[in-house]
C-alpha cells in the first residue's frame, strides 16, 4: 500500500535527519564519509532553444559502524536534489502552457490522418490544464510542473536516492555472507546503455531519454539482498550466490510528461491526448496501480562466477513490466470502438525473466567478448488489435571491447574500443505489431584519454535497425583538477520517419495505410523519435 | 664393467640429487647478506655528504646515468646516508635454501621449474651465461617484495607539471597485494588452495579521491604461467558494473599517470615479452632509507597514527627527499621482443640483496632517454610499528619522470605489512561488486 512506502520513506527521511544533525556525537561524525557534487547541466535544442537548464546537488555518505558478530558494517546513502530551470526559462516549448499543433509535431510531419484528423494534439502537464486526464493518468503522468522543476522533492520522497545498510558475517567454513536492506540500486548484467538482465530497479527516462548513466536514473528502491560469497573452489575461480527481494511498492518506468523535454516514443504525449471521436475519448482510462502487498513484491536469484577466463552469472527475477502495457476498452454496445470514457487502461503485467551472462577474455585477439541473454514470460508488446498482445521475449547483447594504444594519436594512453549488437525477438509475433519480430540496434564507442586522463574525447553511435534511425554522440571532458569537470557534447539524431499501418485509419478511408500515430511511435523507438531532439550539451560539475 | 658404468651412473645420479637438493651456504649468504662483512664503500663518498651539481661529476660512476643528468641540471641533489642490511624474512631465506635447487629455466623465455618459493636463482649472474639476465629476472618476479601480503593504505599519487610544478591531479587510493603462490611467510604456505587457474599473485587497487573517479577498482591477476596474460577487471563507480579489460595493452598509462602499466614495481609484464641481458654488477647509489629518518611530508596525510608520507622536492616537486645508500647493484637490460613497442629499452638497477628494481631508465624507440624510474624503499624496522622484523623492503615512495614531456608522477605511501588487511576475498571479482556503491 502506499501508506507502507510513505512509512519507509519516513523512516529513511528521519534517519538522514539525525545523521545530518548528529554533529554532538564525536565518534559517528568522525567516522562518517562525505563527498558529493554540484553540477548544472545546459542544454540547447535545435529550433526550440534551451531544453534543459538543471541544476543538481548530490551528496553521498559512508558510515561505519563497529559491530562483533559482523564485519564490514556501514551505512550508505546518497541525496539529490535538483530544479530545472527550463520551465521558467524556456516556458513557450517546455512546461504548462508548451503546445503542439498536431500529435508528434516533435517528431514528425503531418502528412498522414491520424495527427491529422484522428487524434488530438497531446496535453502537456495534463493535472496543470486537464482535469478528466488528470484523473485518469492520476498516479502515472500526474506531475504539475513544480514537479517537473523539482522532480526528486515528491511524495515517494526521491530527494533520498539511497539508504541502505550493509553487513558481512563469515562462515564456519571461510564463505561470506552478505546482508544488505533499504532503498538501493541492484545492478545485473554487463551491458552499457541496453536493459537486458539489468532491468531490477525502474527507470527514469524523463532525465535525458536513455542517455544519461543508468546510475543516475535508475529508481532506487526499497530492497532486501542476501549474498552468500563462496569464493574459489577446485574448479571455479570464484563463485556466488544472491537473493534479491524488492519490497517497495511498484514504480513504473518514467516515462515523461507531455510538455517536457524529455519524454521517450512521445509516450507522454500520446497518453495525454484524445481520440477524435464525438466530444472525444481520452487515449488513457486508468492506470493500474498494484497496491503493496507482498505478492505484489520481486525476487530474484542470482548465481555468479569465473571459470578459467570466463566469468559468467545465470539470473532468474519475477517482477512487473515497467513500460506500460495497453488494454483496449472495448464498448460491448459496438464490438470495435472504445468506451467513452477512455480507449486504453495501462496494466503492468507480472513477467518472469530467465537469463545469463558471460565475458571471456582472448588472449589472441586481447579483447573482451560479452553475452548477455534474458528471455521473458509474460511481457505484453503494443499491436493494433487490442493495444497489446502477451509473448515469449528473447533479448541479447553481443559485445566486444579492446583498449588499443595507438602512438599516432598523439597519447600513450589506450584507447577503450567497444561494441555491441542488441536484438530482441519476440516468440509470438503477430503482423500487427509495429515492433518487428526481430530488431537490432548496434552501438559503438571510441573513448581516448589525453593530458593523464584529464581530456577524454569520446563518440558514441547507436543505430537502430527497423527505425533506421541513428544517434551520434561526440563528446569532450576535461578535468583540469580534483573538483572541476566539463563535459561538452552534441548528440544528433537521424531517421525516425518509418510508419506503420492504424486500423482506426479505416475510419478516414485509409485502412492499410501506414500512418505516424500512433503505433509507429514503437517501431520508430527511442533513436528515431527523438529525431528533432539535436542538441548541444554542457555540463559543468564541482566534486567535492 | 658394466658393473663399473653402473657405478658410475649411480654416483653420477646421487651427486645430481645432492646438488639439486642444496644451495651451497656460501651462495646464501652472499645472496642475502652482500654486506655481513663490509659495505660497499667509494673514494669520494662519504654518509651525510650531499651530492650536487657542483659536485656530481667527481661521484658520477655511482650514479645511473639519469640520475647523474638530474643532478647535473642542478633539478635534484642527494644526501648519502649508511649502507643498512635489508635483511628479507627468514622464510623467505629457508624457502630458497629448501626450493632453489630444484629451479632452473625452460627452453624457451619465460620458462621455468621447480620454483616453489624463495629465490629461484640465488647464484651470482656470470656475464658469460647468456640466460643471466633472465634468472636475474625471474629473481625479481618471484622476489619477496611485499611479502606474502601486505597493502598500501593510502597512497596518494599526484601528477606533476615539471616546469611550473603545478600538481594537476592528486588520486588517493587503497593498494592491496596478495601472493597465492611462493609464500614463505603468512598461513598457508606456499600457496592458497584452492586456486583452480593457478594464480600466482594479485592487486587490488580501489580509488578513494577525487570524486569523478571515486570507487573506481581495479583487480588484476597474474598467473603462474608467465605465458598467460593478466586477467583485469575494472569497476567504474559510474557505471556500477565490472568490466572486463583487455590487459595485452601493457604500455598503456597505469591509471592516466607517467607510469606504464608494464613499469609497475619497476617491471610488471611477462619476462617472455623481453629479452633480458646481464650488464654487470656494480656499486651505485639507491634510494634506500630509514622512513622515521626523514623529513616528512605533514600536509599530505594526517591520520590517528600520526603517520605522515614523504616530501618531495626538487624540481616540479618530483623527487623524494630522501638519504641514498651505495649498494650492490645488478644492472639489467630489458628489449621488447614486439618491434612495435614504444620503447627501445629499460635499464634496470636491481638491488642485489633484495631483488626490487629502486630505479630504471625507459628509452625510447630512437634511443634517447624517455623516463626515469626511481622507488624508494624505507627499512621496514624504521617505519610503522607492525612493519618491524617483517624483513620487507617497503615501498615508500616513487617517482616517475617523463623527461620529455618535462611530467611526473610521484607516489607517496603509507605502506603495511598485515595480513589482515588483503584476504583472499579482496583478490575476487566479487569483492569489486561489493565494495563498489
Amino acid at each position: 500500500m502506499r501508506k507502507k512506502t510513505i512509512t519507509l520513506n519516513t523512516i529513511a527521511a528521519a534517519v538522514v535527519t539525525t545523521f545530518s544533525i548528529s554533529h554532538s556525537v564525536d565518534v559517528f561524525s568522525k567516522e562518517t564519509e562525505w563527498s558529493g557534487f554540484i553540477e548544472n547541466a545546459t542544454y540547447v535544442r535545435d529550433k526550440k532553444g534551451l531544453s534543459k537548464f538543471r541544476n543538481t546537488a548530490q551528496a553521498e555518505f559512508t558510515r561505519s559502524i563497529e559491530s562483533e558478530r559482523w564485519s564490514n558494517v556501514r551505512i550508505s546513502g546518497v541525496l539529490r536534489g535538483s530544479y530545472d530551470g527550463v520551465y521558467d526559462l524556456n516556458d513557450d516549448e517546455f512546461g504548462r502552457d508548451a503546445q503542439e499543433d498536431y500529435l508528434g509535431e516533435n517528431w514528425h510531419d503531418n502528412s498522414t490522418v491520424s495527427s491529422q484528423a484522428l487524434l488530438r494534439p497531446g496535453v502537456a502537464f495534463p493535472c496543470e490544464n486537464d482535469p478528466v486526464l488528470c484523473n485518469n493518468l492520476d498516479g502515472y503522468m500526474d506531475e504539475d510542473e513544480h514537479d517537473a522543476k523539482f522532480p526528486e522533492f515528491n511524495d515517494r520522497l526521491d530527494f533520498i536516492r539511497e539508504l541502505y545498510i550493509t553487513a558481512d558475517r563469515e562462515l564456519s567454513n571461510g564463505d561470506i555472507l552478505n546482508i544488505s536492506f533499504g532503498k538501493q540500486q541492484v545492478i545485473w548484467g554487463k551491458t552499457d546503455l541496453f536493459r537486458v538482465l539489468d532491468v531490477i530497479n525502474p527507470v527514469d527516462y524523463s532525465r535525458h531519454n536513455i542517455y544519461d548513466e543508468l546510475e543516475d536514473i535508475r529508481i532506487p528502491q526499497w530492497m532486501l539482498t542476501a549474498e552468500w560469497r563462496m569464493g574459489p573452489n577446485k574448479v571455479l575461480d570464484d563463485s556466488n550466490l544472491s537473493f534479491i527481494w524488492n519490497i517497495d511498492k511498484f514504480r513504473p518506468n518514467n516515462l515523461g510528461t507531455c510538455g517536457q523535454p524529455y519524454k521517450i516514443i512521445d509516450a507522454g504525449c500520446f497518453f495525454s491526448s484524445y481520440l477524435n471521436l464525438g466530444p472525444g475519448i481520452p487515449i488513457i482510462h486508468d492506470v493500474e496501480d498494484p497496491d503493496w502487498s507482498l505478492k505484489n513484491t520481486q525476487i530474484g536469484f542470482k548465481w555468479e562466477g569465473v571459470y578459467k577466463d570466463t566469468t559468467f552469472s545465470l539470473n532468474a527475477l519475477h517482477y512487473r513490466q515497467q513500460l506500460p502495457s495497453l488494454h483496449f476498452r472495448e464498448n460491448p454496445a459496438a464490438p470495435g470502438t472504445p468506451l467513452a470514457d477512455g480507449v486504453f487502461d495501462i496494466h503492468f503485467p507480472r513477467v518472469t525473466l530467465l537469463g545469463g551472462s558471460v565475458d571471456y577474455y582472448s588472449m589472441n585477439m586481447d579483447a573482451v567478448w560479452r553475452l548477455e541473454m534474458a528471455y521473458t514470460q509474460g511481457e505484453e508488446q503494443p499491436r493494433d488489435l487490442n493495444g497489446h498482445k502477451e509473448t515469449d521475449m528473447l533479448r541479447y547483447v553481443i559485445g566486444f571491447d579492446k583498449n588499443l594504444v595507438i602512438p599516432s594519436l598523439g597519447t600513450s594512453s589506450a584507447f577503450l574500443i567497444s561494441t555491441q549488437l542488441f536484438g530482441e525477438h519476440i516468440l509470438d509475433h503477430e503482423k500487427d505489431m509495429p515492433n518487428d519480430e526481430d530488431n537490432w540496434i548496434a552501438t559503438a564507442l571510441v573513448k581516448g584519454f589525453y593530458m593523464n586522463n584529464r581530456l577524454s574525447p569520446q563518440v558514441i553511435i547507436a543505430h537502430d535497425f527497423a527505425a533506421k534511425a541513428t544517434a551520434v554522440a561526440p563528446s569532450i571532458s576535461w578535468t583540469p583538477d580534483n573538483h572541476w569537470s566539463f563535459n561538452l557534447a552534441l548528440n544528433v539524431k537521424f531517421g525516425g520517419d518509418e510508419k506503420f499501418p492504424w486500423s482506426v485509419s479505416a475510419a478516414a478511408g485509409q485502412p492499410d495505410v501506414p500512418q505516424a500515430e500512433p503505433l509507429a511511435r514503437f517501431l520508430n523507438g527511442p533513436i528515431g523519435v527523438a529525431n528533432q531532439e539535436d542538441e548541444l550539451q554542457l555540463t559543468v560539475r564541482y566534486g567535492f | 664393467m658394466f658393473n663399473k658404468t653402473l657405478l658410475l651412473l649411480a654416483v653420477s645420479a646421487a651427486t645430481s640429487i645432492v646438488s639439486a637438493a642444496e644451495i651451497p651456504e656460501a651462495v646464501i649468504s652472499q645472496s642475502f647478506f652482500p654486506y655481513a662483512d663490509s659495505v660497499p664503500k667509494v673514494d669520494n663518498i662519504n654518509v651525510g655528504m650531499m651530492i650536487d651539481q657542483n659536485n656530481v661529476d667527481s661521484v658520477k660512476e655511482v650514479l645511473d646515468p639519469a640520475m647523474y643528468r638530474f643532478i647535473k641540471q642542478g633539478d635534484y641533489s642527494i644526501t648519502v646516508g649508511e649502507t643498512t642490511d635489508f635483511a628479507l624474512h627468514q622464510s623467505y631465506i629457508d624457502a630458497t635454501r629448501r626450493y632453489a635447487g630444484a629451479t632452473a629455466l625452460g627452453n624457451n623465455p619465460g620458462e621455468i621449474t621447480g620454483s616453489v618459493a624463495g629465490r629461484p636463482f640465488p647464484q651470482e649472474p656470470r656475464l658469460d651465461d647468456p640466460r643471466a639476465g633472465e634468472k636475474l629476472a625471474f629473481n625479481y618476479k618471484y622476489g619477496y617484495n611485499w611479502g606474502d601480503s601486505a597493502a598500501i593504505y593510502p597512497f596518494y599519487w599526484k601528477y606533476r607539471n615539471m616546469v611550473t610544478a603545478k600538481v594537476e591531479r592528486t588520486v588517493k587510493m587503497n593498494f592491496h597485494f596478495l601472493n597465492i603462490t611462493h609464500r614463505t611467510q603468512q598461513e598457508p604456505f606456499p600457496a592458497l588452495t584452492p586456486n583452480p587457474s593457478n594464480l600466482f599473485r594479485g592487486l587490488y587497487v580501489q580509488v578513494l579521491e577525487p570524486f569523478d573517479v571515486k570507487n573506481t577498482q581495479l583487480l588484476i591477476q597474474r598467473f603462474e604461467d608467465d605465458l598467460k596474460r593478466d586477467n583485469a577487471y575494472l569497476y567504474l563507480g559510474f557505471q556500477r558494473r565490472v568490466r572486463r579489460l583487455s590487459s595485452g595493452q601493457t604500455t598503456d598509462a597505469f591509471l592516466g599517470s607517467d607510469i606504464m602499466i608494464e613499469d609497475f614495481e619497476g617491471y610488471n609484464g611477462r619476462i617472455s615479452d623481453m629479452t633480458w641481458t646481464y650488464k654487470g654488477t656494480k656499486t651505485l647509489l639507491l634510494p634506500m632509507y630509514n622512513h622515521n629518518d626523514m623529513d616528512l611530508d605533514t600536509k599530505t596525510h594526517k591520520d590517528k597514527d600520526g603517520y605522515q608520507v614523504i616530501k618531495f622536492g626538487g624540481k616540479g616537486g618530483c623527487f623524494p627527499e630522501i638519504t641514498w645508500q651505495l649498494r650492490k647493484v645488478y644492472v639489467v637490460e630489458s628489449k621488447p621482443v614486439d618491434a612495435n613497442h614504444p620503447i627501445s629499452k629499460r635499464e634496470h638497477y636491481i638491488d642485489a640483496q633484495t631483488f626490487t628494481i629502486p630505479r630504471n631508465i625507459t628509452y625510447d624507440r630512437k634511443g634517447d632517454m624517455w623516463k626515469s624510474w626511481l622507488i624508494g624503499q624505507t627499512h621496514p624496522d624504521h617505519h610503522l610499528p607492525i612493519n618491524k622484523g617483517t624483513g620487507v623492503s617497503v615501498d615508500d615512495s616513487f617517482s616517475m619522470v617523463d623527461i620529455q614531456a618535462n611530467h611526473c608522477t610521484t607516489g607517496q605511501f603509507k605502506g603495511i605489512v598485515d595480513p589482515a588487511l588483503t584476504p583472499l576475498n579482496k583478490m575476487t571479482v566479487q569483492n569489486l561488486r561489493a565494495s563498489g556503491r
